[in-house]
């Protein structure tokens, strides 16, 4: 099932080494790239069907023409690697194993929006990809392919590092923004969309990095070898994290399109011996979780996902079997969303606190079914009030469990913890 | 005239200003829209969420009223049930982490969540986890003080210090339920218009260390009025009240909208000028070293004038247009010279290029339209020979030194008609207590040529007698500001086509322009 797009260089030693990554084809697209025209790059990228990876699932090509025509002022790429949501563990892979094809992709995007200067916003705990991907940076300026004239070109192209300070909000596209600027990452009030007024004002493409990391096998391969791969509609391939109770997870490029429990089963190992599948987090843990019946029809794209009412996010699936008790579980979410809310705006601020003390108040045994219901209302009267989609983030996926396995809430609500030990 | 939009609020036509945003331009029309963080001259940020409006056919489906422009067509839904229900969930939140202590809050009666909770919520609580709990009563300096538990995180404060006075004192530290905001540790709040954001916290997190606890919001009694603590001539209200078996009582000074004055503020140092109204305040007429009937002292005040060889008439810069003008008539009656010297009211350097200006006082402009000198020079000519002083509460004190002062009445006696017990009041031979601007009415006219009226505002248990009745008591023609006004008319080309009954809200500028534009 397994393929090799993205991490065709993930196994070789040194990949990371530009040498090594030019040996093995790094940069080697670079003098077709240049030989076209970058609107001719966009129609490339929009007729390969490549979907944004960093979770909405947006046409990358589609983004980048949303950029205003005939402008005066400077155009930004901005690269999120702000790579936050819990369960999500693919852009690591990107900006440790194969950084150069990260640059490479940078080079190729912002030749195709007419940027000088691009932005890698990678998040503080990142501490080792900085390390890499900064070493990688430099010595593709050493040979020539970042600079004044990139690849010989006479095209200039600076990427610079911008580490994060650990904030998940930040990978909020505004917020991320915000951060670079030097501000609070507090995330903006849309519209003005970036692509019009981003990055100090001026007109800025923000995309993820595997979905820039995609780009240099399009180009070299053309858009109908990407769409070889996936479905109509979701073409290509993902680097999937998959997590949780199975005996082998990891990170796994495929294809989209394959039904998730034969890859929970073949790809990941398996449910550990003995124990029966409870649920599935399908995208990150922002996403609605799947029961078992559900995951029965789901398959890897954004359309399956969107049919079954969750979402396919970052690609992070978190396999739950029948020791995990999902009360905890959503106090963990919870925990988490709350945290990281940037406290701006009302609901998201004062709300994900409020749900968090009821769901532990339900926990400790003290709540009531009245504290169920308002905490599924809760869900609902935060959701999509606020400025940005932190805390929707939250209240989809707390619903879900709300809704899917409200017998064990009730289970807290009548009688002390129910059967399962926790995880 | 301003372009109009149609739109549709609630299914009904209306009409309204065009490139407004949706709060402003419906507000204006009489609708309210709830909003916390919105304030028209900080600016739209969205943060609060109580202003989320939906929009009819619209993408998105819900905006932020703050932030959205009104565009012809709109259709904007207030009452459905949908928008009732976010107003109720956002007043719901806000609320949860509040102390609710309205009884002791000092906001309580002018408090914006206290009167959304009334129109737009109304539920009883449903917290039964404990409240967040932040830090209470922090002095930021300036006077401020600011409970972070109170606070709604509107970040109003946060920008007035970088929109506004661009010192950028206050931040919201921390995330989620724990943000708060702050002061960094040892730089309080330091610049000159610090109480505004006492004014523009819409809750009670944001108090005035001079007026908390002192008076309930709904005890006062808000009379406009025009500061006289410089040349800007802010607008402002005075905040007073009677309490029982009491006097009335100025208790603050806030500002009032004039976009062509102060906009939305005033100064720190102007707004506490309301303590010169209250305080040191002459009640008592005195003549020689005794106190005096009003009557007596008013009869001994003539008296001197009809003895004195010469007679010189001081008048105030702070006096109104109606004041100076009945006074130069008086002075030209008796013969006497009229000086308006008083440069110890400017305070040179100290004005910047917002709202305080170096000559703290307010009417000096009307100088020039009467022609009153006002020069040191011509003082000195005007005193030359004299043997005595006739002060329309002007304090010498200020503009001469201590030295130069005795020199001058060792040879001319001294008669003060005077609100506030100046340091010359002491040396005066006669003096006799006058009603303040707060307690009279007037027109005066600012550094940059407005003139502006002021209405009575307090009314004293024991009223002080207003300046024109003594210049009339003592002799002048003009008993009242009616007749002042006709005879100004007359006498001062500028105002010939104003009519002075009707000055409004915001002034008229004495431009050829704008004069033209009135009379017409």
């Amino acid at each position: 099932m397994q393929v090799q797009v993205l991490s065709t260089r993930f196994d070789i030693p040194d990949a990371n080494k530009i040498e090594v990554a030019k040996q093995h084809g790094a940069y080697a697209t670079l003098d077709k790239v240049f030989a076209m025209q970058p609107e001719e790059i966009i129609e490339l990228v929009k007729a390969s069907g490549l979907r944004g990876r960093g979770g909405a699932g947006f046409p990358t090509g589609l983004k980048w023409s949303f950029l205003p025509k005939n402008i005066d002022k400077p155009v930004y790429l901005a690269v999120n690697s702000d790579e936050s949501e819990p369960a999500t563990f693919k852009d690591r892979y990107i900006l440790v194993r194969d950084p150069h094809m990260l640059i490479e992709g940078i080079i190729i995007c912002c030749y195709a929006i007419k940027s000088h200067a691009a932005y890698i916003y990678i998040r503080g705990e990142y501490t080792t990809q900085v390390k890499v991907l900064q070493a990688a940076i430099d010595e593709a300026y050493a040979a020539g392919y970042l600079g004044d004239t990139v690849a010989g070109h006479d095209y200039k192209l600076d990427v610079t590092v911008h580490r994060g300070a650990g904030a998940y909000v930040c990978g909020e596209e505004t917020a991320l923004l915000e951060s670079i600027e030097g501000r609070k990452g507090q995330p903006r009030s849309k519209p003005p969309f970036p692509a019009v007024e981003g990055l100090y004002g001026c007109p800025t493409i923000i995309n993820n990095v595997q979905s820039i990391g995609s780009l240099p096998f399009i180009l070299t391969n053309g858009a109908d070898a990407y769409k070889a791969y996936g479905t109509e509609k979701s073409p290509g391939t993902h680097l999937f994290g998959i997590s949780g109770l199975v005996k082998k997870p990891g990170m796994y490029e495929l294809p989209l399109g394959l039904p998730i429990l034969e890859v929970i089963e073949k790809v990941a190992g398996g449910l550990r011996d003995g124990r029966t599948l409870k649920g599935v987090i399908p995208g990150g843990s922002s996403t609605p979780v799947l029961t078992p019946e559900e995951a029965q029809t789901v398959t890897l794209d954004y359309e399956s996902m969107a049919a079954h009412k969750t979402m396919f996010g970052s690609g992070g699936i978190v396999v739950l079997d029948d020791t995990v008790d999902m009360v905890k579980l959503v106090e963990n979410l919870i925990y988490f969303y709350h945290h990281e809310s940037c406290g701006q705006c009302t609901p998201c601020r004062e709300g994900l606190g409020w749900m968090l003390k009821i769901v532990k108040k339900i926990i400790r045994g003290e709540g009531t079914t009245a504290d169920i219901d308002l905490l599924t209302e809760l869900c609902d009267n935060i959701e999509m009030k606020t400025v940005c989609v932190l805390s929707a983030a939250c209240t989809m996926s707390t619903r879900s469990y709300l809704n899917k396995f409200r017998h064990e809430f009730e289970a807290y609500v009548t009688g002390g913890a129910p059967a399962q030990a926790a995880m | 005239m301003a372009d109009k939009v149609k739109l549709f609020v609630n299914g009904q036509e209306v009409e309204v200003e065009a490139g407004k945003n949706l709060i402003d331009a419906i507000g204006a029309i009489g609708i309210e829209i709830p909003h916390l963080c919105y304030h028209p001259a900080l600016g739209a940020d969205g943060n609060c969420r109580m202003c989320l409006v939906g929009i009819e056919d619209g993408r998105p489906p819900l905006v932020p009223a703050c932030k959205t422009r009104v565009a012809e067509g709109m259709k904007v839904q207030l009452d459905a049930e949908k928008i009732k229900k976010i107003q109720r969930d956002i007043m719901e939140l806000e609320l949860i982490n509040h102390p609710i202590d309205c009884p002791i809050c000092d906001q309580a009666g002018e408090c914006k969540l206290q009167d959304y909770y009334m129109r737009y919520d109304g539920k009883p609580s449903r917290m039964t986890v404990k409240p967040v709990l932040k830090a209470k009563h922090m002095d930021f300096g300036c006077g401020v003080v600011h409970d972070q538990e109170r606070c709604v995180l509107c970040a109003r404060c946060v920008r007035f210090t970088r929109m506004i006075t661009k010192t950028g004192e206050l931040g919201i530290v921390n995330r989620t339920d724990y943000a708060r905001v702050n002061i960094f540790p040892g730089r309080p709040l330091n610049n000159r218009y610090a109480l505004n954001v006492v004014d523009l916290c819409p809750v009670g997190a944001m108090t005035s260390r001079d007026f908390r606890f002192k008076q309930r919001a709904w005890f006062l009694t808000n009379s406009p009025s025009i500061c006289h603590g410089c040349s800007k001539g802010c607008n402002i209200f005075i905040d007073h009240n009677r309490e029982k078996y009491k006097d009335d009582v100025i208790y603050r000074f806030r500002p009032r909208l004039n976009e062509k004055v102060n906009g939305y503020f005033i100064c720190d140092q102007g707004r506490m000028t309301y303590k010169l109204e209250n305080d040191n305040r002459l009640t008592t007429p005195r003549v020689g070293d005794r106190d005096a009937g009003f009557d007596e002292a008013v009869e001994s005040v003539r008296r001197a004038v009809s003895q004195a060889q010469k007679t010189v008439v001081l008048v105030s810069p702070n006096a109104s247009l109606e004041q100076m003008f009945a006074v130069q008539q008086f002075a030209t009656a008796i013969n006497a010279p009229l000086s308006g010297y008083s440069d110890g009211y400017i305070k040179q350097g100290d004005g910047d290029d917002f709202l305080i200006r170096d000559d703290k006082s307010a009417n000096r402009a009307s100088f020039a339209l009467l022609g009153i000198d006002a020069t040191k020079a011509g003082f000195a000519a005007a005193v030359g020979g004299a043997d005595l002083l006739l002060s329309f509460d002007n304090d010498l004190s200020r503009s001469l030194s201590e030295a130069e002062l005795g020199q001058l009445l060792a040879t001319v006696k001294l008669v003060m008609v005077t609100s506030s017990q100046t340091e010359c009041v002491a040396k005066a031979a006669v003096a006799v207590p006058v009603a303040s601007y707060s307690e009279d009415s007037g027109s005066i006219v600012n550094g940059e040529g407005r003139l502006q009226r002021y209405e009575v505002a307090v009314v004293k248990n024991q009223p002080a007698c207003d300046l024109l009745r003594i210049v009339h008591l003592l002799g002048g023609e003009v008993t009242n500001n009616q007749e002042a006004r006709v005879g100004l008319q007359a006498a001062v080309a500028v105002l010939k086509n104003i009519d002075l009954e009707q000055v409004p809200a915001e002034g008229i500028a004495l431009t050829e322009s704008e004069v033209a534009h009135v009379a017409a």
